[in-house]
């Protein structure tokens, strides 16, 4: 799925701070990566690691305290001309977790489709093509549009979601930040909206930003993977080498966490917790390290020769 | 396992009045449950195994009844065979839940009290279920006991702490103490890692797993995923409609199942997806159980479905003397026909992971 390397999203030393003064806390503290044209990105880690900082931080909705987010050549945090803003929510959108609490109640489907393009396009924006599009948008991802004038409280989870969806690609967004999108469902559902995900990045070319906690669904999906832990990337790598041969032990415990349907292998499995006490970083403090071409690990340079033993 | 019967269910129907309508949730349904096991309920959203566990403790909303069937529960000697679909008065109640029967629900946010200390919502359920601790002292300490059992580190300190000063997967550790504390036999578990992160979803199972032997609990074990139960349960029942589909133990549920439910519920799970191919997933809703389902209620959703899944409702076909299965392909008449090539080798998922 990765067509050639045109870098689309470029994050420098992104840090992301809460609260001032004494009770500020640094939520993200120094994140570098960068996302291609055509590509799924994962990030993984688990509730508190900052994998949604990161995502919101992408749309503007928090401002960095430290480093800053290019995108196409363009920087796109702290403060921005009016264009470049509304180029930037027309061409990014988000997909939120929870399908029950990220869709307006009172509002009907065929207005929460089309929010963000009135917003947008304001009076410019006839209501013939306002109706055509939203059809097209809730056609796109498998709905009837008689579904327009229904109220979501009507909608199973699973439509629910699809209805996050379209509302995302009624802009027609270069890159979708998909924030758990699969979390909240069922296991037969989830595999129909990773399903619809897949077949519109196919038929688009939509770049994702696939945020999650569990590394069962980013195998299968994504192209790249990074590991978060407590607001740091601790391994980035190509999904196939993650998986294959990780590096970190917090990502080594993810892996083992997944439960797996093998009742006889399941029960021999020993729970790997990860201990952050392994590290000596006080007094020798880690680096971001590519260890294999395009596989980066925090470690400092005795993990890197000895591994991750007892310190 | 020992065979000996601790909750026998038969013949349970429950329904609801809706909107003027009669919702049929669980229909004609028997399970045994047997002393120290641990079995699994699987299905969808709406397939009625909350409903069913909840009948054990008279917890079912306003609107729903038991027009037919008995649960018998054998738990203690002096009311063995008492059925607990006939008790009415919430006095009657107050002997099963706790005590006998206790739940964890799948939110730990919502099922603490935010206005209390976690060591007084435990001591409570000590105070009306273990008569024989007396004094506060004595309390105190067997509070500090169980949040130590949990895995709740300084349970001295953290015992006078309140809800929201816990995070989720700690939240969960308290909700088990406090079932815990009610020294029940039978610990129904409704979907109790749903809300938390993989990581700190391993961890409970290997909690309440540590934790049935230690106590000797009877495992009642409700999720929608297949995945997580591979772990914890001996034998696994699936749920379709109101209906147990398939029924085994874990092996022969996993390595050999025959519902094409079951299969369909598999083939689904994302750990077995390849990259770049479509993702299983079972077509269609579930049926309307406003309506009386004629035949088989999977027919309609499954690709291979008989012309006789339309017209006659299967019955249960021995597989094993503990697996059995409600479908029509394991009729001798039946065609031949396989198990999706996805799920036919769950024990090579090594090569997968490593």
């Amino acid at each position: 799925m990765n067509t050639g390397k045109e870098v689309l999203f470029e994050v420098n030393d992104l840090h992301v701070t809460f609260g001032k003064g004494k009770k500020a806390f640094e939520a993200v503290r120094g994140v570098t990566f960068q996302v291609h044209r055509g590509e799924t990105f994962g990030i993984v880690g688990e509730s508190g690691s900052g994998k949604t900082t990161i995502g919101r931080t992408i749309m503007r909705i928090y401002t960095p305290s430290q480093g800053n987010v290019i995108y196409k050549g363009e920087q796109i945090s702290g403060k921005i001309s009016k264009a470049l803003d509304k180029k930037v929510i027309q061409e990014i959108q988000m997909i939120f977790q929870d399908p029950m609490a990220s869709l307006n109640e009172r509002a009907k489907v065929d207005y929460i489709v089309s929010e963000g393009l009135i917003n947008l396009r304001g009076r410019s924006l006839k209501e013939k093509e306002r109706q055509e599009l939203v059809t097209k948008a809730l056609e796109d991802v498998g709905l009837l549009p008689e579904f327009a004038s229904r109220f979501p409280h009507e909608f199973s989870g699973g439509q629910r979601q699809r209805i996050g969806i379209a509302r995302a690609l009624i802009m027609e967004p270069e890159c979708i930040i998909a924030d758990e999108p699969i979390s909240a469902l069922d296991v037969s559902i989830r595999a129909q909206v990773l399903n619809l995900l897949a077949d519109l990045q196919k038929e688009k070319g939509i770049t994702y930003i696939f945020i999650a906690h569990d590394l069962s669904v980013m195998r299968y999906f994504t192209d790249r993977i990074a590991v978060l832990h407590k607001g740091k990337m601790v391994e980035l790598a190509d999904t196939e080498d993650l998986i294959s041969h990780p590096a970190h032990p917090y990502t080594k415990a993810l892996l083992s966490a997944i439960p797996m349907p093998d009742p006889i292998r399941e029960r021999k499995k020993k729970l790997f917790v990860y201990d952050p006490g392994i590290h000596d970083y006080d007094r020798n403090p880690p680096k971001w390290t590519e260890i294999a071409p395009g596989h980066f690990l925090l470690a400092n340079e005795r993990e890197l020769t000895e591994g991750f033993g007892q310190k | 396992m020992a065979n000996e019967l601790i909750l026998s269910v038969k013949n349970l129907n429950v329904k609801f009045h809706l909107r003027g309508q009669e919702l049929h949730a669980i229909r004609n349904v028997s399970l045994d449950i047997y002393r120290g096991e641990s079995i699994a309920i699987v299905g969808e959203s709406g397939s009625g195994k909350s409903v069913f566990t909840r009948t054990f403790m008279g917890l079912l909303d306003s609107n729903g009844y038991i027009p037919s069937g008995e649960i018998l529960y054998f738990g203690n000697t002096a009311t063995a065979g008492i059925n607990l679909a006939k008790l009415k008065k919430e006095r009657d109640w107050r002997a099963i839940r706790g005590g006998e029967i206790a739940m964890i629900m799948q939110d730990p946010m919502t099922s603490l009290n935010p206005l209390k200390s976690i060591g007084s919502q435990i001591a409570e359920a000590i105070r009306l279920h273990q008569s024989d601790i007396k004094g506060s002292a004595a309390i105190n300490e067997k509070v500090i006991e169980y949040l130590r059992e949990v895995g709740i580190p300084e349970p001295e300190r953290r015992c006078r702490q309140y809800a929201h000063e816990f995070s989720g997967g700690m939240r969960q550790r308290v909700v088990i103490a406090i079932a815990l504390a009610c020294n029940p036999r039978i610990l129904i578990c409704d979907e109790p890692t749903t809300a938390l992160d993989v990581t700190i979803q391993d961890q409970i199972i290997h909690l309440l797993k540590d934790l049935k032997e230690k106590y000797q609990l009877t495992i009642v074990f409700i999720t929608h995923d297949l995945g997580v139960v591979a772990n914890i349960a001996d034998r696994v029942a699936v749920m379709y409609a109101g209906d147990f589909v398939e029924i085994g133990m874990a092996e022969e549920i996993f390595y050999d199942p025959r519902h094409p439910y079951t299969w369909a519920l598999l083939s689904s799970l994302p750990q077995l997806g390849e990259r770049g191919e479509k993702l299983f997933t079972i077509k269609g809703t579930p049926p309307n159980l406003f309506k009386e389902i004629k035949g088989d209620a999977f027919a309609p959703r499954n690709p291979r479905a008989l012309k006789i899944d339309y017209i006659k409702e299967p019955p249960y076909f021995d597989v094993s003397p503990t697996h059995k299965a409600k479908t029509w392909l394991l009729d001798p008449r039946a065609p031949k026909v396989e198990p999706p090539e996805a799920i036919r080798n769950l024990k090579d998922l090594e090569s997968v992971y490593g």
